[in-house]
């Protein structure tokens, strides 16, 4: 038997009392130290995974080169060049314009492939989670074969039999991404499910699909923002490993592992063809693995709400 | 004339409830009682006695393994479908933590709602809220609210509110008042009594707490072990205990307790 | 052996405990009952100096005549687990579960004392004994999980003794057990106090219990000790209108097996509920939920004490019994 009696804090006053009506002005500065109190990670993963989505997004209607633009008489131009403000490569491509070509890329792979798995994996958790207590075991060791299986050597066969390519890649990210989705969704969900207020459900004629869409899904929703956070720094990753092992998207379709490969044999003669693609790469995984982070601090204290530990 | 419920030689155990050696580790044994329309019953226990397991075999929440468990005369093992909806209408449940008992995502209008809609297939207009939640002393202004905006007593009588929204014949309450204040508790065992009296209702409640059963229930079932003890009139069974247990049980509630005239 | 005069405890600018005067003697039993919301833990933190970073404290707690107030985090350290020992509401959780028993025992024993070794492994035995577990020395290897809710406490208890204290603070140590076990429990606590000569600080929810163990009793309502004295007078004779409501609302037990008076009789509530830190009423923190409210009631009452040393703060108090 638990006794909360000293459950208090968050209970406003009895229904006697009214709430207050707050005057905009104290709304105001009460969002500001609301703000002040985020935590620094939310703020620079946040900022940097917006200027990734920024730069992919403008590059659709503007570049400063048109995509794939040969400039033979500038090749290889050191950054700073005028026109070629970080440089130019082997066959004359201006930098920026590949890098944010890249970006377009790597946002288009990420973003389907994190949807997809996000949304297959967590119904393949949430499923295993609502089934009978006997089947719980097998299918999670299932989930963990797949979680164990290498990814790359997955995208390499799928490259080999499907030929090269976004879609190759995009299909390999998903096939890679789902077992963890579905992994880190069962935890969670059948601590909701041992809850109070599904039993309670049931207890009202509710049946299990119900209580797995409205009462368990949305009370790990904020686990699951985090987790696709974390999914999309992973994509951008694995999209880059692949590009870079010519698997991924095929020229002339820009990627920034593409750009690392290629540049790859330059590195002496002019290694900031490889820094920059390679330092895009990294920032824009940090930035999601950042903003992940941020969100859990930020939902945490909010997940005891849901009646997770 | 048939009893509302009936329970005879019930065993249950949980799923994959083994001891070493293979043998179940049965949570009820035995159990055999009869529950008549409108009476008010008390189980108490202490912890591992399986009162409160008891309860959701009763309403079938839980399947038993052997035995039968009969509502109005049918075995409710049978219930399928259309029949299992109206079993589920007739007997509700009263949860021990209302802050655990109510979807902290939904708000008290919808966590209200969830009953009609989930056995009557139809949303339950305003008229319909308001008063189910001014029959539990709750103003509209919460219907709005989400739970942890709520004290702990408001959120029971919400528990409360929801419970009889279907017009439930039995109420099974797992420790209602176990985890709220001594002056909230007043104040819901108050509304339980006066709900009960005014519906009509049919009322189960688990309880460690002898004094707040002796209040409550006309009868009694003690349990210990997943198997009762003593049962019967509890003006008899507690002034007259005939198990050592339940002697035990008494003196141990009376040391902890105020010992008083019926008021003040 | 305890004094508090004129503590009061402020976080954020609102004052949420004042408490004048509250005394506890050597060896004898104090109970602090209040509901939620009416500062007990608080107040207990307040002693033990655990209280949150940014609390503002002011008055004095005067323990064995050194003002605990004026201790640094270091001193105050010393004295916790020392001369004061804590007992807290679920064992489960104040225990380490991925240690064992004995080596939780022997920690309380080592940050206290200079013993080493067998020395060591000797007083826990003796400790676990002293709390009437059987087999002491076989619980030295099991874990907390192997062990029943109220072995778990009783652990608890050793350890807090451990260091032989003057003053053992316990906060619903037994809320979370049953009420056999309780009944055991609580027998335990009052024979350590009589046997070291140990004060007890006994803080709960539920006067039956308060009055099982205590001597005397404090009542705790908005931060304030609105009614303090014997126990058995205070619960007889009640004074303050909280304290009388507050025993109306208690279902307690049939006296003289009165079982037929009991049945379906309705419980005397207090109407409303506390309010949240910060929005009690000024002048009595009671009156917006007190029947026998007057006008005099805005402004702070103030402290009567009687001859039996029965102390409140109550403009219209009770007279005679409860009502």
């Amino acid at each position: 038997m638990t006794h909360e009696f000293e459950t208090k804090s968050r209970a406003m006053p009895s229904s006697m009392e009214t709430t207050q009506a707050t005057p905009a002005q104290k709304n105001d500065r009460r969002l500001w130290s609301h703000l002040r109190r985020l935590p620094p990670t939310l703020y620079i993963g946040g900022g940097l995974v917006f200027l990734f989505v920024l730069v992919a997004f403008i590059s659709f209607f503007w570049t400063p080169y048109p995509p794939n633009a040969l400039n033979l008489q500038n090749r290889l131009a050191p950054p700073g060049t005028p026109g070629f403000f970080l440089g130019s490569d082997r066959l004359g491509r201006d930098m920026v314009t590949e890098l944010m070509l890249g970006a377009r890329n790597s946002l288009y792979v990420s973003v389907v492939s994190t949807i997809v798995a996000m949304s297959v994996g967590a119904t393949i958790g949430l499923s295993i989670a609502g089934s009978k207590r006997s089947l719980q075991g097998p299918l999670t060791r299932l989930v963990d074969v797949g979680l164990a299986l290498p990814g790359i050597l997955t995208a390499l066969v799928l490259a080999a039999k499907f030929g090269p390519g976004n879609t190759t890649a995009t299909i390999a990210i998903i096939t890679w991404q789902i077992p963890v989705a579905a992994r880190v969704t069962i935890g969670p969900a059948r601590q909701i499910l041992a809850l109070d207020y599904v039993e309670a459900a049931y207890s009202y004629g509710r049946k299990k699909s119900y209580v797995l869409k409205r009462h368990v899904l949305p009370n790990i929703g904020p686990l699951l923002i985090v987790l696709c956070s974390v999914m999309f720094a992973a994509a951008i990753l694995i999209e880059a490993a692949l590009a870079y092992l010519t698997v991924g998207v095929q020229p002339p379709t820009s990627s920034w592992g593409r750009l690392l490969n290629e540049t790859q044999s330059l590195l002496e003669a002019a290694p900031y063809l490889m820094f920059f693609p390679g330092i895009s790469i990294v920032l824009t995984a940090l930035g999601f693995n950042l903003l992940g982070d941020g969100l859990r601090t930020v939902l945490d204290p909010q997940q005891s709400r849901s009646g997770l530990a | 004339m048939t009893s509302l419920v009936e329970v005879s030689n019930m065993f249950f155990h949980y799923p994959r409830a083994r001891v070493k050696g293979g043998e179940i580790n049965w949570t009820l044994q035995d159990i055999s009682l009869k529950i008549e329309a409108k009476s008010t019953v008390g189980i108490v226990g202490e912890s591992g006695s399986g009162k409160s397991t008891l309860i959701r075999v009763m309403c079938a929440l839980l399947h038993h393994q052997q035995g039968t468990v009969t509502f109005n005369g049918q075995d409710v093992s049978q219930f399928q479908g259309d029949k299992a909806n109206e079993l589920r209408r007739e007997n509700q449940i009263v949860f021990q933590n209302p802050r655990r008992s109510l979807d902290p995502r939904m708000t008290i209008r919808r966590s209200l709602s969830e009953p009609i809609r989930a056995l009557h297939d139809r949303n339950p207009d305003d008229a319909e809220i308001i008063a189910n939640i001014e029959r539990v002393g709750l103003g509209t202004e919460v219907l709005s609210r989400f739970p942890h905006q709520l004290s702990g007593g408001q959120l029971q009588r919400v528990g409360i509110a929801r419970s009889l929204s279907v017009k439930p014949t039995i109420l099974y309450a797992d420790e209602p008042v176990s985890a709220l204040d001594v002056s909230v508790q007043a104040q819901v065992l108050n509304l339980m009594m006066d709900l009960r009296d005014e519906l009509g209702l049919t009322l189960v409640m688990v309880s460690h707490d002898l004094g707040v059963v002796s209040r409550m229930c006309e009868q009694i079932i003690v349990m210990r072990h997943g198997r009762i003890v003593e049962a019967g009139l509890t003006e008899s069974v507690l002034s007259n205990p005939q198990s050592d247990y339940t002697a035990a049980l008494l003196k141990a509630a009376r040391a902890a307790s105020l010992e008083r005239e019926s008021q003040g | 052996m305890l004094e508090i005069r004129d503590l009061r405890v402020s976080i954020e600018g609102r004052e949420i405990i004042h408490i004048e005067h509250l005394d506890l003697q050597s060896g004898s039993r104090l109970g602090l009952v209040g509901e939620s919301g009416s500062g007990k833990t608080m107040t207990v933190k307040a002693i033990a100096g655990l209280l949150p970073d940014g609390t503002k404290i002011s008055g004095s707690v005067k323990f064995d005549g050194k003002d605990l107030l004026t201790l640094s985090d270091r001193e105050f350290a010393k004295v916790r687990g020392n001369k004061i020992g804590f007992v807290f509401q679920d064992p489960a959780r104040s225990l380490n579960p991925m240690m064992r028993i004995g080596k939780q025992v022997s920690e309380a024993i080592r940050i206290h004392s200079d013993l080493k070794g067998s020395a060591v492994t000797e007083k826990v035995i003796d400790l676990l004994g002293q709390v009437q577990l059987p087999d002491p020395a076989s619980l030295l290897r099991r874990y907390p999980h192997q062990l029943s809710g109220g072995q778990q406490q009783r652990v608890m208890i050793a350890a807090a003794i451990a260091a032989d204290p003057d003053l053992l603070i316990a906060d619903e140590p037994t809320t979370a057990l049953d009420v056999t076990v309780q009944e055991e429990i609580l027998r335990l606590l009052i024979s350590l106090s009589e046997k070291r000569n140990m004060s007890l600080l006994f803080v709960s929810h539920d006067l039956g219990v308060i009055r099982f163990v205590c001597d005397s009793v404090a009542v705790i309502y908005g931060g304030n000790i609105v009614e303090s004295g014997l126990v058995e007078e205070v619960v007889t004779n009640p004074l303050h209108r909280y304290t009388s409501a507050l025993l109306a609302a208690n279902p307690g037990m049939p006296k003289d097996n009165n079982f037929s008076a009991f049945m379906g009789k309705r419980l005397q509530t207090i109407t409303g509920s506390v309010p949240a830190v910060g929005k009690f009423p000024s002048g009595c923190r009671f009156r917006n939920r007190c029947q026998f409210v007057t006008d005099e009631c805005s402004s702070v009452p103030p402290a009567v004490t009687t001859e039996s040393d029965h102390q409140y703060l109550c403009w219209n108090p009770s007279s005679g019994g409860a009502s």
